[in-house]
């Protein structure tokens, strides 16, 4: 690719015109300026969502500010039902993080390290839940609750937690999963290391990070989801749900907090696995190539 | 070697069996149910009976080719709205972030770890008819003195446009980062301008990132319907509020599902034909040659 | 050459050679699949519909305790904003010794109904014991047999004390599966700031001056019942047909834009908002309203106004169906019924609430909208089951899905 052929014609020195130099500067800064632009249009609802926690407001509905109060701060959930339908969220979201991510993994384990007949289709089948619609989902998860004549409630929106979360898992898991270097497994058997040790103490430790993104990620998707969970979940409430219900009546300042909170928290965790990754990047590249 | 390749052989189909019957029980048997639904007539007081009534899909289309049609409309302006704000961004972020680059790439995710329903009522807030937005906008002479943003089209792309807008992002990001800055030095050194650059070369190995960004953005957007139903007026419904109106208000389950499944069979198709094209590992977020 | 190289091409490979052998072990797969599955759907047919036809048990009689669960929509019982307590509630474990398990699970009769009649039908009330639904959901679940009957020997005040006025409809004369809770009326609640002026009809809503500024209620009988009353029709002796030319009139006000919005609850946040100059709207949200905003004004129109009661159903499978009857019990004495009214701002169906509010909240006892004149209140046909859904399901095409 680097190497010319013949017919190229020879490089001329470098006397580019001072406008077309300019030209670039201009067209860095105009992409610099529409990236920030593009950055401030996805922060001003997060923006508003949390200065509105603030807000000590007296209407039902926190539209308007009328003043700063740290009252909601203080007890979040301090309205009707809002704590249980949380604790509900963290519940289904651990329970079904934990399942979808053992779940995951191995399929991702498998489909990036042995070729098999019929990789093709179940990569296909593995995809197929990520394009459906969620309303589709949901739905179709329903009519199978209602033909068989499963109880709608907890059990139901944990299952349907699961299903929507392990092609999340495999997805992310794999595109991990691909840059694994085999020669340390390789070298660790060398070393007279069984093949349950290699993978608990080589395989394990180095897909560890590329599996808490994934689990990571379900968690996250797990807590925000509203659809499936909607068709699903007969009077058992979440998070989102206890907001949707509530929002046709009152908007009350706690909500904002809440979401506030769960903004944070993950903000803090996806943080934290960035900067564990670049320090396990870094630690990489100190490894000596030879062996 | 043989009893080891056999082993070898049960291994990866042992690791897949868990997950692959979850998914069959829980994913293929209800849209398996969901098909017989759809085939089947009847009311909750005299219960359904199966009498393969294909009419249902073609009355289904017919009754509701409008929102069909819209939603189809709406996702495809989302998406391409998406892909006009997410390319600039994602090029920026990786060719010039820098050390900031994961830094940026969170801030950019960040917003979408807040509720997608407290999102949406935001967007009702800041576009509302008394908001600032809306006065400066009719200062401005952007919208007529009685126009407003909400409740109208516009406001309902956006909606759907902001709240899928990371799943653009993020392949387009993962795919321009993949590019060997090498060979844009070499098209540099070959003298080619900057936007010839950019065209011949960029661009085309970006779009594995942008095809599989705008896949991932246009299904879940043409099925969506928080943002028509905050947002929306009823002219502005789409196919996600009929399946969802049919059957938790109407509670007319084969309309229901027939308009589901035939949701699905169309992206289905257009699915297909990206594996087609791409090859089925692209589905799954590696780059096809 | 790449992994990614080898991969695609050994996939290539594969796809070419194996193509007929695939094929075929994958239709054996499918028809087995297909035929397993059939034998399941066949053991769940008759789980989709048709609930039991019995007659409703009736409720025998047992002990008074333990825990009840009811269901109902929000802000419908009095609470205390700073203890968050329900003072009622609490007032009945006091008395009956049985904790009150409260949860605002309704918003929408459709969408509660929605949400249980699966398990209604299968005899299993998911634990409710009590649940609040509007007259003719009340009608419906009666006819499916989703709800119990009524011990009233167990419920001495309830008889006693059941306005006149909600004693006898039609579909339950006898008030043994159902009990209202409150009523309300069906009226415009407008802006007066921004309207520039008084309206006195729903045809005011039908108004080009206010084009987009106006919502429905997404309430099938309380918005099509309106709007007969508007055109001078009765909405008692509606048939199908007349309704549905209603529904074709609400259907072109949407799609020219004259109407912004249908909404449950939230046309309130939308007058508070100015997004909405007048709407249809229930009378006890507008008294919230005008303490929100004094400019805020109900009146019912002049033609004629729909009214709607709220009722208490006991499910099929309440597991605490004695107490259950205990609470409706409580709730119909007056002094209960005072301190409800008073929060909630409905229309009580209970004698003598006014008297007692008359001592304790004069502002509340003069309010028409909580003691209203009913003389030229309405109710909505109750229509066959098929034109009940053929309407719903047109209406709910009306107004967009």
């Amino acid at each position: 690719m680097e190497a010319a052929t013949p017919s190229m014609p020879r490089a001329q020195p470098d006397s580019r015109p001072r406008v077309a130099r300019l030209g670039r500067r201009a067209l860095d800064l105009a992409l610099k300026g529409y990236a920030g632009l593009a950055l401030l249009y996805l922060l001003v609802p997060i923006v508003v969502i949390i200065a509105f926690s603030f807000n000590d407001t007296e209407s039902r509905y926190n539209f308007v500010w009328d003043g700063f109060t740290l009252d909601y701060w203080k007890d979040p959930f301090g309205f009707q039902g809002l704590g249980e339908a949380m604790q509900h969220s963290l519940v289904i979201a651990g329970l079904s993080t934990i399942a979808a991510t053992v779940l995951g993994t191995m399929m991702a384990l498998a489909l990036v390290r042995y070729q098999f007949r019929g990789r093709s289709p179940v990569n296909f089948f593995i995809f197929l839940p990520l394009a459906s619609p969620e309303v589709v989902l949901g739905a179709s998860l329903l009519s199978l609750f209602l033909s068989v004549g499963v109880a709608l409630g907890f059990t139901t929106v944990l299952i349907a937690h699961i299903m929507f979360n392990v092609s999340f898992v495999v997805v992310t898991v794999r595109s991990r999963l691909i840059g694994f270097d085999r020669n340390l497994e390789e070298a660790a058997q060398d070393l007279g290391a069984s093949g349950l040790q290699t993978f608990r103490l080589v395989t394990l430790p180095l897909i560890a990070p590329g599996v808490l993104a994934g689990a990571l990620l379900a968690f996250a998707l797990s807590i925000d989801d509203f659809v499936i969970t909607f068709f699903n979940n007969g009077s058992y409430s979440t998070f989102p749900l206890f907001v949707f219900t509530q929002a046709q009546r009152q908007i009350p300042p706690n909500i904002n907090v809440v979401a506030t909170m769960i903004f944070l928290v993950t903000l803090a965790a996806m943080a934290a696995t960035v900067l564990q990754q670049r320090r396990a990047e870094r630690m990489a590249e100190m490894r000596p190539d030879d062996l | 070697m043989a009893a080891l390749r056999a082993r070898k052989g049960l291994l990866p189909w042992a690791l897949l069996a868990p997950g692959l019957v979850f998914l069959g029980v829980f994913f293929l048997v209800p849209l398996y149910y969901m098909a017989e639904v759809s085939l089947k007539e009847g009311s909750l007081e005299e219960g359904y009976r199966l009498t393969w009534a294909f009419d249902n899909y073609t009355n289904a289309i017919s009754d509701f080719s409008e929102q069909f049609i819209r939603s189809f409309v709406y996702g495809g302006t989302a998406t391409a709205a998406a892909l006009l704000i997410a390319y600039p961004l994602a090029y920026a972020i990786a060719f010039q972030g820098g050390r900031w680059r994961n830094a940026l790439l969170l801030a950019v995710i960040a917003p979408f770890f807040t509720t997608y329903l407290i999102r949406t009522l935001s967007w009702q807030t800041i576009l509302d008819d008394a908001s600032p937005t809306v006065d400066f906008m009719r200062t401005v002479g952007l919208i007529a003195d009685d126009g407003r943003l909400l409740q109208t089209s516009g406001s309902v792309i956006a909606g759907i446009t902001y709240n899928f807008l990371p799943f653009m992002i993020l392949p387009l990001y993962a795919s321009l980062e993949r590019i060997d800055k090498r060979m844009l030095e070499a098209g540099y050194d070959l003298y080619a301008s900057r936007r010839e650059v950019f065209r011949r070369v960029t661009l085309p190995l970006s779009m594995p990132g942008v095809v599989a960004g705008s896949l991932l953005t246009f299904i879940p957007s043409v099925g969506d319907f928080i943002n028509a139903e905050f947002l929306g007026t009823s002219n502005q419904t789409m196919i996600g509020n009929v399946i969802q109106s049919r059957y938790l208000v109407v509670t007319d389950y084969p309309t229901a599902a027939a308009l589901s499944f035939i949701l699905m069979l169309i992206i289905l198709v257009l699915v297909l034909i990206w594996a087609r094209v791409a090859g089925t590992e692209a589905l799954m977020g590696a780059e096809a040659k | 050459m790449s992994d990614r190289d080898y991969e695609r091409i050994f996939e290539e490979a594969l796809h070419r050679e194996i193509d007929r052998r695939r094929f075929l072990r994958q239709a054996g797969v499918g028809m087995a699949s297909l035929s397993a599955m059939s034998l399941l759907a066949a053991c769940g047919d008759d789980e989709l519909g048709g609930g039991k036809k019995e007659e409703a048990k009736q409720i025998s009689g047992g002990k008074v305790g333990g825990t009840l669960a009811f269901s109902n929509w929000p802000l419908y019982i009095d609470i205390d904003d700073k203890t968050k307590q329900r003072p009622t509630l609490n007032a009945f474990k006091k008395e009956y010794g049985a904790k009150v398990k409260y949860t605002e699970e309704i918003n929408d009769n459709n969408e509660f109904f929605g949400k249980v009649r699966q398990q209604y039908a299968q005899g299993d009330s998911g634990g409710r014991d009590l649940h609040v639904v509007t007259d003719w959901l009340c009608a419906r679940m009666e006819r499916l047999g989703y709800v119990q009957k009524f011990d009233k020997s167990q419920m001495p005040n309830a008889v006693k004390n059941i306005e006149p006025a909600v004693a006898s409809p039609d579909f339950d004369p006898k008030r043994e599966i159902s009990m209202p809770w409150q009523s309300g009326q069906v009226g415009v609640i407008y802006r007066s700031d921004k309207t520039g002026g008084d309206l006195t009809s729903v045809n005011d809503l039908f108004d080009p001056k206010f084009k987009g500024k106006v919502t429905f209620l997404s309430e099938l009988r309380d918005t099509v019942g309106s709007v007969l009353l508007a055109d001078g029709k009765n909405p008692e002796d509606a048939d199908l047909n007349t309704a549905m030319t209603a529904v074709e009139k609400i259907e072109k006000a949407a799609k020219d834009g004259q109407i912004r919005a249908f909404t449950g609850n939230e046309f309130t946040r939308q007058l508070l908002k100015g997004d909405s100059f007048a709407a249809l709207g229930w009378s006890g949200d507008s008294v919230q309203l005008r303490v929100d905003n004094p400019k805020i004004k109900f009146v019912a129109p002049g033609e004629g106004f729909m009214v709607f009661t709220d009722s208490m159903q006991i499910p099929v499978g309440a597991p605490n169906a004695v107490t259950a009857q205990k609470m409706i019990d409580f709730v119909y004495q007056p002094e209960i019924q005072a301190q409800i009214t008073a929060y909630v701002n409905y229309v009580p169906p209970v004698k003598g609430v006014k008297e007692i509010l008359e001592k304790a909240d004069p502002e509340i006892a003069e309010n028409t909208l909580i003691f209203p004149d009913l003389s030229n209140a309405h109710n909505f046909a109750t229509l066959s089951p098929e034109d009940e859904r053929e309407l719903e399901s047109a209406f709910q095409q009306a107004i967009g899905a």
